[in-house]
């Protein structure tokens, strides 16, 4: 086999992971945010992948496929909301819209 | 003659339900036909199966006939089926015959009454609930219907249900039945359990092998039964009350037909009855002293109809006093007798009572000889078939029940004829005051009211005057049937069914007729005494007033059973109900609010305290799964 080992793969993922769940948790912007999502689950997907790899076995690959659909949808999703919000001129700040609050 | 029981048995459900069903739909006066017409169509089936088993042979005369498995649970089966044998198809021809002729009177009572179909459907039930007692093949169906007539007692005692006092009464004859049903079928579940079957057979083959404890628990709970059905002490206290019913009711169910079960009962199952004699004779000693306190209380009671209704009482307790020392046939004759006269007095006290507009108490009354001629007639009739005067109908039939009891002999034999005899002293007393004071004397000014009204105007239509004049020639003649030492036709054809313990000799019966007799003009001599003086029967104030209140059963029953209970109601609710069930519920509520409360302030609303809370909580639940592999 050969390319670096799973190490490496493994580090790139979980630092992407990071970065990801940074930008959920620290920017405000819902662009931002939907995109730090995207890359959370990118992060996931190259994990998957590169088990699959190293196992000799597809399956991971497969679940990389249905990851990348449920991203799509999500993006979909998470836009549509965006381009409303701003439709109707609510301010783009995730920490004003607290419509939800108990 | 099995097809005969059947059409009998069906044809009154036929009608009920036809009336029920129909609805609206049929005229007030068409569904008062068509229970009448169905009664009579059972009373020609009772009739068919009736001469076809007398044309059997002796021992061929018992027939069963099983429509098909009801129930079958385990070795246990209990099949829907009927018993035609001597002493169901007699029973079948009463039930039937004073059912149809009283069905019949209720069309011109009932007429112009708000809820006629109801009613008609409700005697109907009532019909067909009694066919089911008394044609029932085994103990299961025999409950079957001792349950349904209770339930339809109920309806009808309560069918004027605008009246507070008519709801309480159908209320309180309810529950004393209750309490009947309930022993009786603890009986039947004592009988499953130590003999595995319900059937009469199976079941009267097996008594004498049990052991006498179970045999006397068995027999106490059938006599439970018969003594709450039949009113006698010390569940008695319901029959009065359902005087609040319909007069005709009062005649078929409180008079004739329902009251009477508990006989049927006794003499159904005599040889649990026979195995347990200690029982068998507590039945007969429950009959003699309600026959004395029904005759007591009767002496002093105002209404027409309650004078009636003790005077039942009084009557079955006869039927109990023969069934227990084991004349059964005489027994049933009573019952028969009795359904005749009875059904007699109520149907003319009907006609009383409708002349003088709904009017009960006999003190209001009086003088209405003349206005009511015929029913004048019948109503004397039913009197003295009532105290006993020969050749009416009570004479024969009474009297022999007593002179079974001379002839049974002993402590108890004496102490029951004595008894009885006393009985037929307050019977002429209590009754004849009943008959003079409502036909006797000066017209009252009430009647002279009534005479001016339009109720005033004669004694009924056709549908009211031709049941009275049927059961007027049967109290008249229906006690020939046996005359000592002539012919026993009767009994010896119930004897067929419940052979006799006791047999009176021709001079028993004679002496006691002589006896008897005597002690009724006695009775009825009293109570002209009492009339033409103007005075009451009992003078004395104080058992005037014991009697007045019923000897205070209805008190002790309060004081016992009613007070006790709601006393017992009300610290449970103040001690339990309160504190515990409310204020539990009350506090699960508030904290649940409170809780809520507190837990909402965690949804912010900020996405990204939800966000780093997610975070926060994978990573716990990470180091957790880590530490604990």
């Amino acid at each position: 086999m050969s390319g670096p080992g799973i190490g490496w793969y493994l580090i790139v993922a979980a630092t992407l992971f990071g970065i990801g769940a940074m930008g959920v948790m620290l920017r405000r912007s819902p662009l931002i945010v939907l995109l730090s999502l995207e890359i959370m689950l990118n992060a996931g997907s190259l994990a998957l992948i590169a088990f699959s790899r190293q196992l000799g076995n597809l399956d991971g690959q497969v679940f990389a496929l249905a990851v990348m659909a449920v991203a799509a949808a999500e993006v979909a999703i998470g836009l549509g909301l965006i381009v409303a919000m701003a439709r109707r001129e609510m301010p783009l700040d995730v920490d004003e819209a607290t419509v939800l609050r108990g | 003659m099995v097809a005969g029981a059947w059409v009998c048995l069906l044809a009154p459900l036929a009608g009920a339900l036809a009336i029920a069903l129909a609805g609206t739909r049929i005229s007030r006066r068409t569904a008062g036909w068509v229970s009448t017409l169905t009664t009579f169509v059972a009373f020609g089936g009772a009739l068919v199966s009736f001469l076809a088993l007398w044309a059997e042979s002796p021992e061929d005369r018992e027939r069963l006939s099983t429509a098909y498995t009801w129930l079958a649970a385990g070795d246990l089966e209990v099949g829907f089926e009927i018993l035609v044998d001597p002493l169901s198809s007699v029973m079948m021809l009463v039930v039937s015959g004073v059912g149809g002729l009283i069905v019949w009177y209720s069309m011109g009572y009932m007429a112009g009454d708000d809820e006629e179909r109801r009613y008609f459907a409700y005697m109907s039930l009532f019909v067909f609930s009694m066919l089911v007692l008394v044609e029932a093949g085994n103990f299961l169906l025999l409950l079957v219907g001792w349950g349904l007539v209770g339930l339809a007692s109920y309806l009808l005692i309560g069918f004027w249900h605008h009246r507070p006092e008519a709801v309480a009464a159908a209320k309180k004859a309810f529950v004393m039945n209750a309490i009947g049903d309930a022993t009786f079928a603890l009986a039947a579940v004592l009988l499953i359990w130590e003999t595995g079957t319900l059937e009469y057979p199976g079941v009267f083959e097996q008594v004498d092998g049990l052991s006498s404890t179970t045999v006397n628990l068995v027999a106490l709970g059938l006599l439970g039964g018969a003594v709450a059905k039949s009113a006698q002490i010390p569940l008695h206290t319901w029959l009065p009350d359902a005087m609040e019913g319909p007069t005709p009711v009062s005649a078929l169910i409180h008079a004739a037909t329902m009251v009477t079960a508990g006989v049927y009962l006794l003499v159904r199952t005599h040889p649990v009855f026979e195995a347990a004699p200690d029982v068998q004779h507590l039945a007969a000693l429950l009959g003699a002293l309600t026959l004395l306190v029904a005759g007591l209380v009767a002496l002093v009671q105002w209404d027409i109809k309650r004078v009636i209704a003790y005077s039942t009482m009084s009557q079955i307790g006869y039927m109990f006093l023969g069934a227990g020392i084991g004349a059964y046939g005489f027994a049933i004759f009573h019952l028969m007798t009795h359904a005749f006269f009875k059904a007699l007095l109520f149907l003319a006290a009907g006609v009383v009572i409708h002349h003088l507009a709904d009017e009960q108490d006999i003190r209001r009354m009086g003088g209405l000889r003349r206005e009511l001629p015929r029913t004048h007639l019948a109503f004397l009739v039913g009197t003295v078939a009532l105290v006993g005067l020969p050749p009416f109908a009570g004479f024969w039939s009474k009297d022999a029940i007593l002179a079974s009891a001379l002839a049974e002999g002993g402590a108890l034999g004496w102490v029951l004829y004595v008894a009885g005899l006393a009985g037929v002293l307050l019977t002429g007393a209590y009754a004849f005051r009943l008959y003079f004071a409502v036909f006797r004397g000066e017209r009252s000014a009430r009647a002279a009211h009534a005479a001016h009204e339009e109720h005033g105007s004669g004694e009924g239509p056709l549908s009211i005057l031709v049941p009275v004049g049927i059961l007027a020639a049967l109290s008249a003649v229906g006690g020939l049937l046996s005359i000592p030492g002539v012919w026993h036709p009767f009994t010896h054809w119930v004897g067929e069914s419940a052979e006799a313990l006791v047999e009176p000799t021709t001079a028993q019966d004679y002496v006691t007729s002589l006896v008897a007799v005597a002690l009724g003009l006695v009775g009825a001599g009293f109570a002209h005494r009492a009339f033409a003086g103007g005075r009451y029967l009992v003078t004395s104030p104080a058992a005037w007033q014991v009697l007045e209140h019923k000897l205070y059963f209805d008190d002790l029953y309060d004081a016992l059973f009613y007070r006790p209970a709601v006393a017992l109601s009300n610290a449970l609710r103040r001690e339990v109900e309160e504190p515990l069930v409310e204020r539990s519920l009350e506090e699960i509520g508030s904290g649940t609010i409170q809780v809520g409360g507190e837990v909402g302030r965690l949804q912010s609303g900020l996405l990204r305290t939800y966000a780093i809370a997610i975070a926060f909580a994978v990573a716990v639940l990470v180091v957790v799964f880590v530490a604990v592999r």
